[in-house]
């Protein structure tokens, strides 16, 4: 168990810099105060907070929305078997999506960071263009990076399509990057220094004793062990079944098997089987997915679309 | 003098990308001032001031009155306008009508002889501040955004949410609406340092209420704040710092208020090439690197901040600990990539799209291979040469899915050649790697070496075909793959002296394709016209007369650098002798127009007269001379040559009756100049450049 140090270093006995549990608190409140529904983690692998339901789906549509919820991401390709101070394949990412996005939301992230003891007014923070896209999604967004004395610690998006639709009202997305956040905070160099929780007896424990053991096992999963076989007929599998949810109209279940086939084609390429050629093709599969799903979410759940028409599916085609 | 007030007006955004900001600042003061033109507004010099969070304009002088406007139309003839007893005809109430006037209010008046009636239209001077709100609305929406944003419920568009609007005409505020804001008189200061609301008294005090709350608000005073802060630490440090330009732009434009500040980072990470180094702190954290007296890359480097200058320790403090874990991976990944030779790397290239229908770079490579036999072969190298620029073929992307590269893209190439150097491959080989890929912007020097040169070559002909045989070349400003630059390159190569023809190495290109090239001919066409293409506006863009290069090109020339010496020859002889060479043009383009191939060139010498003979004789002496210097590549002799066939072919069109009612006669004298246009069209189609053709 080591101890962290302050960023700071100014006071005698200074006071102890939040644990990442801490800091996932004080998110949760915060954002609870601004009314978002504090959401669980979902409950599927996904690569990004942006791709769980609530917010892909709930994007679309005109209905208000607001949540906020820790989300687990895996990146099965920058797992490094523990060894590396910076990279995981497993990650942790606060995610906020208001919709439609506030006026006063840059306003509104800042006072976050505060609360989380970042002391904003002592520090250079910075909105630095960085556009969104994600081709698997057919979804795409404008905004920034946020640094804070140069280092990035959210993307901060507002949403302008998903599933090749127009996003009607806007939402914004804040995607908070939870260990380099707290890295910063607590003033260590390795993920695996990051103090996760601190016992009132002082009983420290920290990132590596959480998950240094799950890197290393699962970089070895990913990069040398999962069945390559199985995982294709997985994709196909899963591929199959989405399609045939969706011809039940159910969008929403059908989303999950598009989650599934991310995650199954994550980890072919980890496993270093899909060519380039091939890589493209599996890109285009997912895509169809995922147009389709949210096709299907926007007529049968947020009741918008009419049935083989609208705006928005002639995006969908583009 | 009439009364003027100034304008400001200010749209208060979330931070403008730094580049759309730059556009946007260069056009917003003419979008101001033709919106203020358009409304017959006077007024005086606009200035246009940015940061990151607003786009503000200042118009002096702006008149509070619109010019009062009196058009004037001219209408029929009095005579037709009126009947005898003086009534308007249908003629006057039509044109009184179509002018918005009453026929009653038409002004009759001389117009030379004939006295014709007016129409005079009254515009009333109208108050500037009744325009100001719907004008400043449509310069909101003229402001042009490569990537617009929507937000909230709003439907409006701008670069990124506006979230607030400050417009004052002198002391008053200007109603402008737009995303459901309207404006007022409050701006608002730095995000940290001077937050606001910040009362605006007047449209004059702006700058000034900005500046006093740490904004500075134009480019330019950033820009020199920057450099004044850099040249300080130049000056304190004894180093040297570079600033290019598009990194500068950004951070001018990602700071309102920037302080330029020293930190460095750990020497050890010094061992890793410095173009990495560089790549990391310029690309990705917008630092500028400092060199030292001998141009040797430093640990230390400047970060511009946007912070409060009283916590620069913080601020620097932070940047250095950003800095660290990106030079480590970058250590981590060369290290890494140097535990395998290169050559390891290159079965890895099929996880690398080179393009979707035509595979992977693993593809590509074994294609580079195939093709640089052939130029090895066409370029006649040395044993040891050909040893190199096959390697160099094999290996050149190879880097491509090193660590380095893949997360320092800019250093494709450069990192090849230090891993090829470091795998013990020879230095011309490293060389041909890092150099392959120039020139890689306008202006960029060619590769050092010969075998450089043919690999680059090689790369950037394979690129080319493959592309326009899956029909991607490039269309109007889209060009992905760079063809265009990519077939600049090559002509330059071979324009000064690569020993390569480029239509045999098309055709091998394209041969290596093998089936993924459907129609070969036709491509193969496509690619030289589109080589021809270059060619013409590259020796456009050298100030050579257009038809100069059509002459050279119409005469079926196709070799990039066998056209470039014709026209520069043509034209060096058309400015010696620009008299004959005229003469000869619109004597070639008269025998061509007469001319009828079909007769064919055998003339009968048993029908000619004196000048008829003179021109053949001439003819036969000048086509063997022409034949000898264009085997030899003697352009300029060539030409010269020709010449001597001016006063011949002047005296037979003086002489000669072409058109003979003689069938015989009129075909012999056809054929002869047919004869001349023969003789012509090896050296160039000289009738492209007759001024007047006949």
């Amino acid at each position: 168990m080591s101890s962290a140090t302050d960023p700071t270093g100014t006071a005698a006995s200074p006071p102890l810099p939040p644990t990442f549990q801490d800091v996932i608190a004080s998110l949760q409140r915060y954002w609870a105060d601004q009314g978002c529904v504090i959401l669980q983690p979902y409950d599927m692998e996904v690569g990004a907070a942006t791709n769980v339901p609530a917010t892909i789906l709930r994007a679309l549509g005109p209905k208000v929305w607001r949540t906020a919820y820790v989300q687990g991401c895996r990146r099965p390709t920058d797992g490094r078997y523990g060894e590396n101070p910076n990279r995981l394949q497993h990650y942790y990412q606060f995610q906020v999506l208001v919709k439609p996005s506030p006026d006063d939301i840059q306003g509104l992230y800042l006072g976050s960071l505060k609360t989380i003891g970042i002391d904003i007014e002592r520090h250079d923070v910075r909105f630095v263009e960085d556009d969104w896209e994600s081709p698997t999604l057919g979804a795409s967004g404008l905004g920034w990076e946020v640094w804070i004395d140069g280092m990035e610690v959210t993307q901060f998006t507002y949403f302008q399509q998903v599933g090749g639709f127009e996003c009607s009202p806007v939402s914004v997305e804040l995607a908070y990057g939870l260990e380099r956040l707290v890295m910063y905070i607590q003033g260590v160099d390795s993920i695996f220094d990051i103090v996760w929780a601190r016992g009132d007896d002082g009983l420290v424990f920290t990132y590596a004793d959480v998950f240094l053991d799950n890197e290393r096992q699962y970089s070895a999963y990913n990069f040398e062990v999962a069945d390559t076989d199985f995982l294709f007929q997985e994709f196909n599998s899963r591929e199959a079944e989405c399609m045939r949810t969706l011809e039940a109209g159910l969008a929403i279940p059908a989303y999950d098997s598009v989650l599934k086939c991310c995650h199954t084609f994550n980890l072919l390429d980890a496993r270093g089987v899909i060519s380039a050629t091939e890589r493209m093709a599996y890109i285009l599969r997912v895509r169809t997915l995922a147009k389709a799903c949210c096709a299907s979410y926007l007529e049968h759940v947020a009741g918008t679309l009419p049935l083989g028409g609208g705006e928005g599916a002639r995006h969908a085609e583009d | 003098m009439p009364k003027t007030e100034t304008l400001a007006f200010e749209i208060g955004t979330e931070e403008v990308p730094a580049a759309d900001l730059a556009r946007a600042t260069g056009q917003l003061g003419g979008i101001v001032g033709d919106a203020l033109d358009a409304a017959r507004i006077g007024h005086g010099h606009i200035e246009v001031y940015s940061s990151p969070r607003r786009l503000a304009v200042l118009a002096f002088e702006v008149a509070c009155e619109t010019e009062a406007l009196v058009e004037e139309y001219k209408g029929p003839a009095t005579a037709i306008a009126f009947d005898d007893r003086g009534a308007p005809t249908k003629a006057a109430v039509g044109f009184a009508k179509g002018k918005g006037i009453d026929p009653d209010s038409l002004e009759r008046r001389m117009v030379g002889d004939t006295e014709y009636v007016f129409a005079l239209k009254h515009s009333a001077a109208q108050q500037t501040s009744d325009l100001l709100a719907p004008l400043l609305e449509q310069v909101i929406a003229a402001i042009p955004w490569k990537k617009s944003c929507r937000w909230g419920s709003q439907t409006a568009l701008f670069s990124r949410p506006v979230r607030w609007l400050l417009a004052l005409f002198g002391g008053d505020v200007v109603p402008v609406r737009f995303a459901g804001l309207v404006a007022d008189r409050l701006t608002w200061g730095h995000r940290f340092l001077a937050g606001g609301p910040f009362e605006v008294a007047h449209a004059d005090d702006l700058p000034g209420v900005l500046e006093g709350a740490f904004v500075v608000p134009s480019m330019e005073g950033r820009a020199s704040a920057i450099r004044s802060g850099v040249a300080a630490i130049e000056r304190e440090t004894g180093l040297r710092s570079v600033l290019p330009e598009a990194t500068l732009l950004e951070v001018v434009n990602l700071t309102e208020y920037p302080t330029p500040l020293i930190g460095s980072f750990d020497e050890s990470f010094l061992k890793v090439p410095e173009e990495i180094i560089v790549d990391a702190m310029l690309k990705h954290q917008r630092y500028f690197p400092l060199y030292d007296g001998e141009g040797r890359l430093t640990n230390r480097f400047i970060a511009v901040s946007n912070g409060d200058p009283a916590c620069s320790d913080i601020i620097i403090a932070g940047n250095e600990r950003v800095v660290r874990p990106r030079l480590a991976d970058a250590k981590f990944f060369y290290e890494e990539d140097l535990k395998r030779p290169l050559e390891h790397f290159v079965a890895r290239l099929d996880t690398v799209v080179f393009q979707e229908s035509l595979g992977s770079v693993r593809a590509k490579v074994d294609r580079l291979v195939a093709l640089v036999e052939h130029v090895i072969e066409a370029a006649g190298l040395t044993a040891a040469d050909a040893a190199d620029a096959r390697r160099a073929a094999y290996l050149c992307k190879a880097d491509l899915v090193s660590g380095a590269v893949v997360e320092f893209t800019s250093v494709q190439g450069i990192m090849g050649a230090y891993y090829a150097r470091a795998a013990g491959e020879n230095e011309q080989v490293a060389e041909a790697i890092a150099d392959h890929y120039r020139p890689r912007f306008a202006d960029d020097a060619p590769p050092r070496s010969t075998v450089g040169k043919l690999v680059a070559l090689t790369d950037k002909l394979d690129t080319i075909c493959g592309l326009f045989a899956v029909g991607q070349g490039p269309t109007g400003s889209s060009d992905p793959f760079a063809l265009r630059r990519g077939a600049i390159g090559i002509v330059n190569m071979l324009a000064a002296g690569l020993p390569v023809k480029l239509v045999p190495a098309v055709d091998a290109a394209l041969e290596a394709y093998g089936t993924l090239v459907g129609d070969k001919a036709a491509v193969l066409e496509e690619v030289v016209a589109f080589f021809a293409t270059r060619t013409k506006v590259m020796l456009r863009d050298a100030d050579h007369a257009l038809d100069v290069v059509e002459a050279v090109q119409a005469a079926g020339v196709f070799e990039p650098a066998q056209i470039i010496a014709r026209v520069e020859a043509l034209s060096a002889v058309r400015e010696e002798m620009p008299d004959t060479m005229d003469d000869l043009a619109v004597a070639y383009a008269r025998a061509h127009n007469l001319g009828d191939a079909a007769l064919g060139i055998q003339v009968d010498a048993a029908l000619t007269g004196a000048a008829e003979q003179g021109l053949l004789e001439a003819l036969s002496a000048v086509e063997s001379q022409v034949a000898g210097f264009l085997a030899t590549n003697e352009y300029v002799e060539a030409l010269k040559a020709l010449a001597a066939l001016r006063a011949p072919i002047d005296r037979f069109f003086e002489e000669v009756l072409i058109m003979d009612d003689d069938v015989a006669l009129r075909e012999n004298r056809l054929r002869l100049l047919n004869r001349f246009v023969a003789v012509f069209s090896p050296a160039a189609d000289f009738g492209k450049m007759a001024k007047a053709p006949q």
